[in-house]
């Protein structure tokens, strides 16, 4: 088989939602010599990216987007023992500490973009839900990430976004990071007004906006 | 320029000129032909919904001899109490025969408050004998309506089964698609439990309203129910939707060799009309961000393709939020008989 070939069979694997097809060409591209990063670029990320879009258009659902990602976590883990630490460094598209912040429970939305963005490349560092101010600080002082992230699902809650952004001010940290709110009832507005640098509507907005961001 | 009182998706009153709602009209049925990729209006059906929105006068109608059949869902907690704003002192049996003889109702439908059948199922003798008095008071068919609600069958709504989503949080797809089979199960086992001890009462349907609203296994569970309830008992039934996608919480259930998760109203109808449906009652939610003539136009075209596909009478769900009717618990007059007329124009619908 090919490169294209294999890059191509990758891809649908991803798209296919199969795992073990996924492994299995990836493991023959290794054989084959082919760089571990293009298997990466050319295979894994385009899977990724239809998955992404077709979830977007409502054609896939949560449960096919983490079945996705778990064929490409599989992937790039197998192709990872055969990556250099400086090619690694090179081909990790950013790191992203992300939660659903104080007082809000709702765990879904924050986790599709949490997996979208790992399955686009990113580091993510999911911080889980009824985060405080403190620790989205306290994370960001010993993990340095490039953007930090925060999701809220309740009218309630959303000023604790701000509340962040406030503590990160304080400690002079608000400017070493990018901050991304989400949500429901989050606005391109709202994120304005308490001083977000982006605001993104669904997973797929968000991966598009990081993306932007970091390159 | 002249401005015509139309509704927000909330109910407000929004004043819009013909420019204006014809410009929702076109997104509306433009986002339903995008999204489900089916035909969208023509110029001259934009140009009929128009017509009929901006028609004088606080309520219209349909020309005579043009009505079609008119039946409720929910019950009849509209008249006994779910709505504080028009409830009346009177038991179900007086609701039902207010519905048929003052209201002018075609068929009428008598639910518990709890409104699932999980509930009823517990209750099932005490609903019988206000089902017998309703029958031998009444003349108009009677339906029993209730929900699946396969939600209530885990243990995050008071259930048996564990949560779905809390496996979905630990990654564990398997355990998660098992758990929504098992409480499937046991959703049509309960709702053909109570479609039997009813069908001895002399009922003449079963509503089974508000499908899929736990997602595909909900709706495929409920698709079993419907097999065997019309294998033993001779009850009609009818089945409302929860809305105008089917949400794939298990993804990869199958009837009759197609994927549940993703479908739409005129793939929805299909498959109730495979399973044994006698009455396919399409639901096409309100986007309360949207203005009515946008939500009309895409219920509108939603419902023109569910009367091409399916050959079972449609219903077509046009009340508080669907339909192309704002989400407000007192419907406005004359958003709703506008809606109604232009359903019933531009899709030859059996009924409402």
């Amino acid at each position: 088989m090919s490169s294209e070939q294999l890059f191509e069979g990758i891809k649908n694997a991803i798209v296919d939602l199969d795992r073990e097809e996924c492994l299995k060409l990836a493991q023959e591209a290794l054989d084959a010599g082919i760089n571990p990063l293009e298997v990466i670029e050319n295979g894994l990320k385009k899977g990724i990216q239809i998955v992404g879009t077709k979830y977007d258009d409502g054609e896939l659902f949560i449960v096919d987007l983490m079945m996705a990602a778990s064929a490409m976590k599989a992937a790039v883990e197998l192709l990872e023992l055969h990556i250099s630490a400086e090619l690694k460094q090179q081909a990790r598209a950013g790191k992203i500490i992300i939660g659903t912040v104080e007082g809000d429970v709702h765990d879904i939305g924050k986790t599709i973009v949490s997996t979208l963005l790992a399955a686009n490349g990113f580091e993510v560092i999911d911080l889980g839900t009824e985060v405080p101010s403190s620790r989205f600080v306290e994370k960001v002082k010993e993990l340095k990430p490039d953007i930090v992230g925060m999701s809220a699902l309740l009218t309630t809650t959303m000023p604790q976004m701000q509340e962040v952004i406030e503590a990160l001010e304080k400690e002079d940290l608000r400017d070493s990071v990018k901050v991304m709110v989400g949500g429901a009832p989050v606005t391109q507005e709202f994120a304005e007004k308490i001083g977000a640098d982006g605001y993104a509507k669904d997973a797929e907005k968000a991966v598009k906006w990081a993306k932007a961001l970091t390159s | 320029m002249t401005e015509f009182t139309m509704r927000t998706g909330t109910g407000k009153p929004l004043y819009m000129t013909k420019e204006q709602i014809r410009s929702d009209l076109e997104d509306g049925t433009n986002w339903a032909t995008t999204k489900a990729k089916i035909p969208e209006l023509s110029g001259n059906e934009i140009d009929h919904i128009l017509g009929i929105l901006t028609r004088p006068g606080r309520q219209i109608g349909v020309e005579q001899g043009k009505g079609i059949v008119l039946t409720t869902d929910g019950g009849t907690s509209r008249y006994t109490g779910i709505c504080r704003y028009s409830a009346m002192p009177v038991s179900r049996e007086q609701a039902v025969i207010i519905g048929e003889r003052f209201i002018g109702f075609d068929t009428f439908e008598i639910g518990h408050a709890d409104y699932s059948f999980r509930p009823v199922k517990t209750i099932a003798m005490d609903e019988a004998t206000v089902i017998e008095n309703t029958e031998l008071n009444s003349v108009i068919p009677v339906f029993y309506g209730a929900m699946p609600n396969l939600g209530i069958y885990f243990q995050s709504q008071g259930g048996k089964w564990p949560s779905p989503t809390d496996f979905m949080n630990e990654g564990k797809i398997d355990e998660a698609r098992a758990v929504q089979e098992s409480a499937a199960e046991d959703m049509t086992n309960d709702i053909v439990y109570v479609a039997k001890i009813f069908a001895k009462t002399g009922l003449d349907g079963l509503d089974i309203d508000t499908t899929a609203a736990a997602g595909d296994a909900d709706f495929y569970g409920t698709l079993k129910a419907i097999e065997t309830i019309k294998k033993e008992t001779d009850l009609a039934l009818e089945v409302g939707m929860a809305g105008e996608k089917v949400f794939g919480l298990h993804a990869d259930l199958k009837y009759e060799g197609e994927r549940l998760a993703g479908m739409w109203p005129h793939q929805q109808g299909l498959m109730v009309e495979k399973a044994g449906g006698d009455i396919f009652g399409a639901v096409i939610n309100t986007d309360t961000g949207k203005s009515c003539p946008w939500n009309l136009a895409r219920s509108i075209t939603f419902v023109k393709e569910v009367m091409k596909t399916v050959t079972i009478p449609v219903h077509p769900n046009m009340g508080m939020g669907v339909g192309g009717i704002p989400m407000c618990e007192v419907i406005p007059m004359d958003v709703v008989t506008r809606s109604g007329v232009a359903m019933v124009e531009l899709t030859n619908c059996d009924g409402v």
